[in-house]
């Protein structure tokens, strides 16, 4: 008795779990229907891209069906669905990745010339593959106490002697360690940034560990006097209303270096998308002046759109900065070389 | 992983008296759960080669296998004593709470590994509450007792289960004869256990080798992190699969170097049910002293933690809907937990006639187990995606269309993939129940007339229907805390709580990961006090028998 009504149970839950997969929109065939849908798969999950997605659902009539996951799991599913995979847009927040979705033949053209024209050519793959809607800048975050402001000049600091014993990171297994290292590269040569990135190791004054939030509270807790952060997580925790966090805030401060490193979420048009029309005006959208808004406003990233007008002060303080012109592209080429340049200084 | 203790005239018993032994099926079923396995192993043969190995073998290797041994060494040893000692303090003494006890030791396996170490590292830290008043938690260290009290209710559970369906006899021999509570413990009731308290330390060892998200973040990384470096930072799923196969390869070793100490030692289980053991009444000064230490990993594993979580929480935003995750992840559990208890026995039958296909297919189910989470659902995607494009092909050429289904993207796929990665979950604790029944039980059951799935029914189910059960939540909270496979198999718009939880945490609100993180503990409660309860009637009625 007790064992059956327990089967029950379980046929009770299994029957509208069952009835919703087989309910999932398998893309082509919804796409005559209505305005049809458009399937994104994407590597954010903000709550500004829930408002994006209604936003863009008020407007055009198309549903947005989302499945988020990291990075590289959205590549590999996205790859082995192959032909069959319902993606029409494909979403990451590093260049690398998209680079690499990029390398194994996931993307097509969008086409989208004329919105193109409104971000730096830097953000836009050479070969239209895929594009920046919104930025994010890796910085110095340091304590005004200890650092002047004037002895930093830019990434070679961290690197200097003068900083021995002063500096955190986090691990490199970060993405945004990954890209910033993969920009030096660009720049400094491979041989060059092995050099910085093994005079990084000898300032550390601790083992790598923990996220970019928690290295801002290392500056503030005097466990170093720099470190390496992306903008938004000052801005969040600035913005925050926990004194705790305002009283971190307070004591530190981001120094944006010369060139600052930028790096991407970046949308493209999957391969073999079953709702082109629609994944390319979801693509436009994601450059409307409403959608980029709500970048800078919910989750303090940079708009793609220079002209954008946001309502955060905090960020429009922080955005007079110039940014690295390197197309982002290059982040993804040398990703792999830079990690083993970590690999060997042995920043863990 | 539990292996049976049965002495040899047991698998002699189920092959001449033909005993209840659904070998192919079991077979069968254990191959389809270690299919993504091969996967990983075909990708990892197929793939590329590249100098990756040569690059991490003299840089990074070195470091990643000491921090592995270390992490795996304080694992072991302190998810080891504490889960059998609290499970003996809970199985044979009263004291005040001891009920609530019963269930709640087992919670901390509620809380993922990684939402510990984050918070952890975060009261620790210099800016957190305990800054510079305790050691930072951080380190291979740090991270071997995250992966302790956050893993010791394997042991706990399976022990518990043990310990409260042993006979008492030999126990009490050793007091007779002059031993001391804790001695007699060791040498007498500790051996006999011993089956379930290794399933129990196979779990914890798979899982915190296969851990990546705790180890980064506390700075002590593991050979995972060079499985996951290999894809992530070199794009190479093939040296992620080759890693992944080294790492199945070590915890393949583990066992067997395991079962090979054990069968040195080997303890013959008490037959039947003769005496169940009595609680002792612990006078009220030790009452307060057992239930102060039995607080303790409750404390370290859950309450602190999710406290710390929590406690961020009420400066945070309040996120999104989580009443659609909650359904979500409650089904996906229920329903995998269910299947897996089938599997489960079945597997434990299987492996009971000691067959070699058996008992092959069985440990490599069960390594799937021992893979990092993302690799393993690396593996499920090749192997869908293969499997598509053959009945792709079939279909095209039958009714000149391709299969009109996608087998990613749906709630069975995700169902296989979670059967395939917990099969050692599911195993182990049936595997451990079954072994206490001895085949002289059979034998008589036989002898009065019983047919094979007979004895079964009537004599093994009440007897080994606590392990199943057992099995069951293993899987059902498993599947609640799943990661990598749920995010990337799961359907259109379908979150679930480990995922909304680790999207806030891994975008570093942790506040926010808060609430999602405590549902899963909430969500694993109701199971986990019902099964108590079973277990508790289970051991009444035996004792109601004997009586």
């Amino acid at each position: 008795m007790k064992s059956s009504s327990t089967l029950l149970g379980l046929t009770g839950l299994a029957i509208p779990l069952l009835l919703s997969a087989c309910g999932q929109p398998q893309g082509s065939e919804d796409a005559s229907q209505d305005a049809g849908v458009v399937n994104v798969f994407s590597a954010r999950h903000y709550a500004s891209d829930d408002a994006v997605y209604a936003a863009f659902t008020e407007e055009t009539g198309i549903e947005v069906n989302v499945i988020e996951a990291g990075g590289d799991l959205l590549v590999e599913r996205v790859r082995t669905d192959g032909d069959r995979s319902p993606a029409d847009v494909v979403i990451t927040v590093d260049a690398g990745r998209l680079y690499r979705a990029a390398e194994a033949g996931l993307f097509q053209p969008a086409g989208l010339d004329e919105a193109m024209e409104q971000i730096p050519a830097y953000l836009h793959h050479p070969d239209d593959l895929w594009f920046g809607f919104a930025t994010r800048a890796r910085v110095i975050v340091y304590a005004p106490e200890r650092v002047d402001v004037s002895e930093l000049s830019g990434y070679e600091d961290l690197a200097d002697p003068r900083f021995e014993g002063r500096v955190c990171v986090r691990s490199s297994n970060n993405v945004y360690n990954q890209s910033l290292l993969a920009a030096m590269i660009d720049r400094l040569g491979a041989d060059g940034a092995e050099a910085w990135a093994q005079g990084v190791v000898d300032n550390l004054a601790r083992a790598p560990q923990g996220a970019d939030t928690d290295q801002i509270r290392a500056v503030a807790a005097g466990d170093c006097d720099v470190s390496l952060v992306n903008h938004y997580y000052w801005a969040r925790i600035a913005n925050s209303g926990n004194p705790a966090d305002q009283a971190v805030a307070n004591a530190t401060e981001l120094f944006f270096p010369e060139n600052t490193h930028i790096n991407v979420s970046g949308a493209g048009l999957a391969a073999g998308a079953p709702n082109t029309e629609n994944a390319r005006s979801f693509l436009r959208f994601l450059l409307s002046p409403e959608a980029q808004r709500a970048f800078a406003e919910l989750t303090n990233e940079f708009p793609a759109v220079a002209s954008t007008q946001y309502d955060n002060a905090l960020l429009d303080e922080l955005h007079d900065f110039s940014a690295d012109d390197l197309n982002v592209n290059v982040l993804g080429e040398n990703a792999s070389e830079a990690q083993r340049i970590f690999d060997r200084v042995g920043w863990q | 992983m539990a292996v049976s203790d049965i002495h040899d005239d047991a698998a002699e018993a189920s092959r001449s008296r033909g005993g209840f032994a659904p070998l192919w099926g079991a077979v069968f079923v254990a191959l389809i759960c270690a299919a993504p396995l091969i996967a990983v192993a075909i990708v990892a043969v197929t793939g590329p080669w590249t100098d990756y190995f040569g690059h991490i073998a003299g840089t990074r290797l070195p470091v990643w296998l000491a921090n592995t041994a270390i992490v795996g060494v304080i694992a072991v040893a302190a998810a080891g004593s504490i889960g059998s000692a609290s499970a003996w303090t809970v199985a044979r003494y009263a004291f005040p709470g001891r009920r609530a006890f019963e269930w709640l030791l087992a919670l901390p396996l509620a809380m993922p590994a990684y939402a510990a170490a984050y918070g952890w590292y975060d009261l620790t830290q210099s800016t957190g509450p305990l800054g510079g008043l305790v050691p930072v938690v951080r380190g291979p260290v740090g991270a071997g007792f995250i992966f302790a009290f956050t893993l010791y209710p394997y042991v706990y559970l399976l022990a518990r289960e043990a310990f409260a369906s042993q006979s008492s006899e030999a126990y009490d021999a050793a007091r007779t004869l002059g031993c001391g509570p804790i001695e007699a413990f060791q040498r007498a009731a500790l051996p006999m256990a011993r089956p379930a308290i290794a399933a129990g330390l196979a779990l914890v060892v798979m899982e915190s080798l296969a851990d990546f998200g705790a180890v980064v973040h506390l700075g002590a990384p593991t050979l995972s992190v060079g499985i996951i470096r290999a894809w992530a930072g070199e794009g190479s799923v093939a040296d992620a699969a080759r890693l992944a196969l080294v790492l199945v390869s070590l915890a393949f070793l583990i066992f067997f170097i395991e079962r090979f100490q054990r069968r040195r030692a080997r303890q013959a289980a008490a037959s039947g049910r003769k005496r169940p053991p009595r609680r002792v009444q612990l006078s009220p000064v030790r009452s307060a002293l057992a239930i102060g230490l039995l607080s303790l990993p409750l404390m370290a594993g859950l309450i602190i933690p999710m406290g710390r979580l929590g406690w961020l929480a009420t400066h945070s935003a309040v996120g999104r809907d989580l009443g659609a995750a909650l359904w979500h992840s409650v089904q996906l559990a229920a329903i995998s937990g269910g299947v897996a208890a089938i599997l489960g026995v079945i597997a434990a039958y299987a492996l009971r006639t000691r067959r070699l296909p058996a008992v092959l297919a069985a440990r490599l189910a069960g390594l799937g187990y021992a893979v990092p989470g993302a690799v393993a659902a690396v593996g499920v995607l090749a192997l869908f995606g293969w499997t598509q494009d053959g009945m792709d092909a079939v279909w095209t050429r039958l009714f000149g269309m391709p299969l009109p289904v996608l087998l990613s993207g749906g709630i069975l796929g995700l169902i296989f993939a979670y059967q395939s990665r917990f099969a050692a979950a599911a195993i182990g604790p049936a595997e451990s129940a079954l072994a206490r029944i001895t085949p002289t039980l059979d034998g008589a059951a036989r002898t009065l007339g019983a047919g094979p799935v007979e004895v079964a029914i009537r004599v093994h189910w009440p007897l080994i229907r606590s392990g199943a059960l057992l099995a069951g939540l293993l899987v059902f909270v498993e599947v609640l805390k799943e990661l990598p496979a749920t995010m990337i198999l799961r359907p259109f718009n379908f979150d679930t709580l480990a995922v909304t939880a680790h999207n806030y945490a891994s975008d570093e609100r942790l506040g926010m990961a808060a609430l999602p993180a405590l549902l899963i503990a909430l969500a694993a409660l109701g199971p986990m006090i019902w099964i108590a309860r079973q277990m508790t009637r289970s051991e009444r009625l035996v004792r109601k028998e004997a009586e």
